[in-house]
């Protein structure tokens, strides 16, 4: 196993993996920007160095640099988390070279499963199914349109460099094609310095379904069951649950299968997830695969009772997977909501500024990842995402009631938080019968408008004895309080004056 | 003491007085006798008669924020002094403040542009996402106010355009 490695990553990942190498023993190095000095990752590990610059390519993004810390400091291995550098082939090469080991598949792997359209001729290939669509390299805007327009509307746009909602567009008719495309192109530029785009048929009701992969670097294989993640806005997942509710044993037979032949068939190393999307039929379609350990792999920790993360630092230290797919069992039910400093009365655009006060649910079978704790700033340069609230209980029902009860002790004042439209989300029927759908958000909250609600008398209360207390007039009753029988208190305020 | 609070542009009259171990609050013409201790700072058990009202308030810069019942609420103490005299936007205006802080990356729309009801005229980069700002009615772009590659802050206007 490692002695020491290097986090290349911010918020609640680090945090995560920073304690699953504290409890394997392993030393840590956490890197920071300085907008993030007071972040909980920073303190949390053995070391922490300064990025500086607090814009991504100087900071989390800027590889000489973390190559050259994870050097001085003697780091065995660099563990990316997810985002920033997690699915950068060019990274996992760097460490290569630097002689430092990724924590993750090889560059090769990276390479192919990044480049979406590669991906999909690999999959059809080994005979995994595939979503009918365009993924040809005639890129000019017009055989673009042309392609589409023989695909049929609605009909998706999306980069093959693409990932987490950046670079998509969803095409409804022929007159909004050209100008999804360009859009797409240039998201796609901007984010990944790559404007090649794909086009797909875009499934109608369909679920978003993927599998988590363990593979060890000597191709022993395993999947640890469904996650089901179709709950998105701006096509970025909220919540996520396992297992799903519109699973059936044999699917989820078949589907397993065909994750563990597509994680064979790449020559797949170290945690990863293969996505598929299913529709109304249950059609399933592979649509990518995920090289990175998910933000949603809690829930696949709750319902199978193994730490991925740590499985990605053994199996990375060489350590062969013990885990046979026969032992691994579904129990239980596991939600993730994902809590975004974002306001979903305005278009879910994110929320800057302060945390006065965070204060977290506490339960049984409650967990919390979080990157955030008091006094810390929401900056404009992140992922707004602050941090992960999961809950497991023994059925769906009950931990939808349960996720509902911790997300209403979750205190998160002075930024604004989507934990009410999470709520809302939670309590709605349609959630309950499981049509959890791709379209949800769309489907029943394209107009949802938190009610103006007038402040209720207990908060007006609240307030009202809360300025009473700390009223600098009233301070002197507040002395009563030190000694309910001390003479003092009679006398009033006194004066000390040098003068007297 | 009588405290004013502003919440979402309605404001709330309260006084408070405290005797001995009680507060008693009046709002509405009710008055509200109740025990109150504060666990940790901010942190309030509040009784009245049986029933218990748990919240807490936190202070941000002039604002307070109180959690109860899993909301939160943000309140503003009112100026007393006159009123703020907030500029009055005309009608659709404000679709062309960017929403949110970031990089402009594209512009699509120059000084005496002629642009329909719709059309895109700024695209902001912020968090890896785009925001387009259309135009919000036709008619004739007066002034652009970014260049490519200029940070924009929340509520700066990007575009200026006369109606036709």
């Amino acid at each position: 196993m490692f002695k020491k490695i290097l986090i290349a990553n911010r918020g609640e990942i680090a945090v995560r993996i920073i304690k699953a190498c504290q409890e394997l023993g392993i030393q840590t190095v956490a890197i920071y920007s300085d907008v993030d000095t007071t972040s909980p990752h920073v303190t949390l590990a053995d070391e922490s160095v300064n990025l500086g610059d607090p814009t991504p390519i100087e900071s989390y993004l800027n590889i000489p640099k973390i190559i050259q810390i994870a050097k001085e400091k003697n780091a065995e291995a660099i563990h990316p988390g997810y985002g920033f550098l997690a699915e950068n082939p060019d990274f996992a090469e760097t460490c290569n070279k630097a002689g430092i080991k990724f924590i993750g598949p090889s560059s090769k792997v990276i390479s192919l499963m990044g480049d979406k359209i590669a991906a999909k001729k690999t999959m059809e290939k080994a005979e995994v199914p595939v979503i009918p669509g365009y993924h040809g390299s005639k890129q000019d805007n017009e055989s673009l349109a042309k392609e589409g327009i023989k695909i049929g509307f609605p009909l998706l746009v999306k980069a093959t460099a693409g990932g987490g909602g950046k670079g998509m567009r969803v095409v409804k008719s022929e007159d909004m094609l050209l100008e999804s495309i360009e859009g797409a192109k240039r998201e796609s530029k901007s984010s990944f310095g790559n404007d090649t785009v794909f086009l797909e048929k875009y499934l109608e009701k369909p679920h978003h379904i993927e599998f988590q992969i363990l593979a060890d670097e000597k191709g022993n294989t395993i999947h640890l069951f469904e996650r089901e993640c179709s709950i998105q806005r701006r096509h970025q997942k909220i919540i996520e649950e396992s297992p799903s509710p519109v699973m059936t044993p044999e699917l989820r037979e078949e589907m397993g299968k065909a994750a563990v032949t597509a994680a064979k068939t790449v020559g797949y190393s170290n945690a990863g997830t293969v996505e598929f999307m299913i529709d109304e039929n249950l059609n399933y379609y592979f649509m990518e695969m995920n090289t990175r350990l998910q933000v949603e792999h809690p829930i696949t920790e709750m319902t199978t009772g193994i730490d991925l993360a740590k499985w990605q630092l053994r199996i990375a230290s060489g350590e062969p997977l013990t885990l046979k797919q026969e032992d691994i069992v579904q129990r239980g039910h596991a939600i993730e909501c994902r809590i975004y400093a974002e306001n979903p009365k305005n278009g879910f655009l994110p929320s800057t500024g302060m945390l006065h006060k965070v204060e977290e649910p506490v339960g049984p079978n409650i967990r919390v990842d979080s990157g955030i704790i008091t006094n810390n700033v929401v900056s404009p340069y992140y992922d707004p995402m602050l941090s992960k609230l999961i809950t497991y209980a023994e059925n769906r029902e009950e931990c939808i009631q349960k996720i509902i009860w911790s997300l209403s002790n979750y205190v998160i004042m002075g930024v604004t938080s989507n934990i009410s439209f999470l709520k809302k989300v939670l309590e709605h029927d349609e959630f309950h019968k499981g049509n959890t759908t791709t379209h949800f958000i769309d489907n029943y909250f394209s107009e949802w408008k938190k009610k103006k609600n007038a402040l209720p008398v207990d908060a007006l209360i609240s307030l009202a004895i809360y300025d009473s207390m700390h009223s600098k007039k009233e301070e002197t009753v507040r002395y009563k309080e030190a000694d309910p029988h001390s003479p003092w208190k009679h006398v009033g305020r006194w004066r000390v004056s040098e003068e007297a | 003491m009588f405290i004013n609070y502003e919440h979402e542009n309605n404001v709330y009259g309260v006084t408070v007085e405290r005797r001995e171990d009680n507060y008693f609050i009046t709002y509405d013409n009710t008055e509200y006798k109740v025990t109150c201790e504060e666990k940790k700072p901010g942190q309030l058990i509040i009784k009245i008669g049986d029933r218990i009202i748990k919240s807490i308030v936190t202070e941000g810069e002039q604002e307070k924020y109180i959690f109860i019942d899993g909301n939160v609420y943000k309140v503003k103490p009112v100026q007393l002094t006159g009123r703020t005299n907030k500029r009055k936007k005309e009608a659709g205006e404000a679709d062309l403040d960017s929403p949110i802080s970031g990089k402009i990356v594209n512009i699509k729309s120059k000084k005496d542009d002629t642009v329909k009801k719709g059309d895109v005229l700024i695209v902001i980069e912020a968090m890896k996402m785009e925001y387009l700002i259309r135009a919000p009615y036709d008619g004739v772009v007066k002034k652009v106010n970014f260049k490519e590659n200029d940070q924009i802050e929340i509520g700066q206007t990007t575009v200026e355009i006369t109606k036709k």
